[in-house]
């Protein structure tokens, strides 16, 4: 069973077509990363997964609608959707998917956030304040809540946004372990770093561009068919790099 | 008879310090503390509007009309908020609608006028047992409401597009939260007026939220701060004879510029 499919999916927004017949199925366990150019619907896209706007066509995650499914999904929100004027501490970020449910705070959510927490490598972070933390950090925090629900689904949305090499490759290493075990489908611009991780990519804008293993999708003619521009793409056996990154996103 | 009147005045105060640390902390961590005023002014408007009801049509009491008036507000502001509108415009509209509908339901009831306009100072001092019994009941519910939907309401502020993810209902409880603002402020109309009300349900709030910058912290230093605020105002009204609604507005103020002094 795909763990996601969609069929003719479409995003109205009045008469704007945010996304348009897209019709694609993914595997379970794997890794699909989402690119495409900036109002391409990737945001859109996993939105509609969430079942947070409304869409035609037909979406399945695990055989159900998106709003059956939540409790199987673990989102990691782009970062300027969290309000900061809220004074949390990292041990509340992490807690509030569970304790929200909850009118008290079981010993076992506790010790599960603490586990999360040490694996993206803020175990000394449990009491800090999540708004003195740095860009990247807080990014760390919000991808151990991701993993908070045990979910079988991860949906990131530029999860790499303000964090440095070294953040970016300790989060890149766990990707690698829980794709074993999970789905998880990432909006990146710059594919390279995950370029070696990535099971399939799925080229957006507003149509589907193209789905695939990493080898078949990305070369120069799909770059171009996705940016409207000539893309240099280097291939080395079945790697591949966009030359470029984030300056065509 | 005046003991009775500052005893009443006293337990007010405790009671708006609860409302303080929790429709005040929200307020202040929602980011939306222009709401408060905007509902102060649309509960004015109510209020002359249940004045004119009760002299032309039939019985009814103009606090409860200021409810529910306010209520409608909220619920405006909350759906228009929801349909992806800035709360703040949303606010700034239904201000305007508020204060022309006051100045029109006001002109209606010329010589009862004064009763209505009571409203905008309010007197802690003279509050009647029925008001006591009102804001009892009111804080009681607001109270309440905070404790069973607390974790809720901090989920929805915080991220509400993670926790409409997660299957919080984000409309509904944002919705709630804007109702109990609602009721937070009518209920203390006549305790402060429309214009202080802002003084002791934002500005405590905002200060702890500068001194103790947690959760917990804030809505222990919002109660704390409007509570130390109130009966400072209740205790300066007999030395320089003012309102203490004044005297409580300035006292957080005060409150609030030495924290902008803390590192």
């Amino acid at each position: 069973m795909p763990a996601i499919s969609t069929e003719n999916l479409t995003v109205q927004y009045g008469d704007y077509y945010a996304l348009e017949n897209l019709s694609v199925e993914i595997e379970h366990p794997s890794l699909v990363v989402i690119m495409g150019p900036n109002g391409a619907g990737k945001t859109t896209f996993l939105k509609a997964l969430l079942g947070l706007i409304t869409y035609s066509g037909k979406i399945r995650i695990f055989n159900k609608p998106p709003q059956e499914a939540r409790e199987l999904i673990g989102y990691l929100p782009q970062r300027d959707t969290i309000n900061m004027n809220v004074p949390l501490r990292v041990k509340d970020v992490l807690l509030l998917p569970l304790t929200s449910r909850s009118l008290s705070i079981k010993k076992e959510y506790v010790s599960l956030a603490k586990q999360n927490l040490s694996r993206v490598g803020m175990a000394e972070h449990w009491n800090s304040k999540f708004g003195a933390l740095s860009g990247g950090q807080q990014q760390r925090v919000l991808f151990a809540r991701a993993l908070m629900t045990n979910p079988k689904i991860l949906i990131l949305d530029e999860p790499f946004s303000a964090t440095d090499v070294k953040t970016k490759m300790s989060l890149i290493n766990m990707l690698h372990q829980l794709k074993k075990e999970m789905t998880i489908l990432i909006v990146l611009h710059d594919i390279n770093p995950m370029v070696e991780c990535t099971d399939r990519v799925l080229l957006l804008n507003k149509k589907l561009i193209a789905y695939g293993q990493v080898s078949e999708v990305i070369n120069e003619e799909n770059m171009a068919k996705l940016y409207g521009t000539h893309i240099p793409v280097i291939q080395r056996g079945n790697v591949c790099y966009v030359m470029g990154g984030d300056r065509h996103a | 008879m005046l003991d009775i009147l500052v005893l009443r005045g006293i337990i007010a105060v405790f009671l708006i310090s609860a409302v303080s640390a929790t429709v005040g902390s929200f307020s202040i961590f929602r980011g939306s503390t222009f709401f408060v005023s905007g509902i102060a002014h649309g509960a004015l408007a109510g209020a002359a509007l249940g004045i004119f009801i009760a002299l032309t049509f039939f019985t009814v009491d103009y606090l409860v009309v200021a409810l529910l008036f306010a209520i409608l507000f909220a619920l405006a502001i909350g759906y228009a908020s929801h349909r992806n509108e800035n709360v703040d415009v949303a606010v700034g509209i239904m201000f305007a609608v508020s204060m022309s509908l006051a100045v029109l339901f006001l002109s209606m009831i010329r010589e009862y006028a004064s009763v209505a306009w009571g409203l905008i100072i309010g007197d802690i001092l003279l509050l009647s047992q029925a008001d006591i019994e009102i804001l009892v009941v009111s804080v009681t519910f607001i109270v309440l409401i905070f404790l069973i939907f607390f974790r809720k309401f901090l989920y929805v502020v915080f991220d509400s597009e993670s926790a409409e993810a997660s299957g919080l209902h984000v409309f509904r409880y944002e919705t709630l939260l804007f109702i109990l603002m609602a009721v937070g402020v009518v209920s203390l109309l006549k305790c402060v007026g429309a214009i202080l009300v802002y003084a002791l349900l934002i500005i405590p709030a905002a200060a702890a939220r500068r001194a103790f910058p947690t959760v917990e912290g804030t809505i222990a230093g919002a109660f704390i701060i409007a509570l130390v605020s109130g009966l400072f105002g209740i205790g300066m009204s007999f030395v320089v004879n003012v309102a203490p609604s004044s005297m409580a507005g300035l006292f957080a103020a005060g409150v609030y510029a030495l924290t902008l002094f803390r590192k």
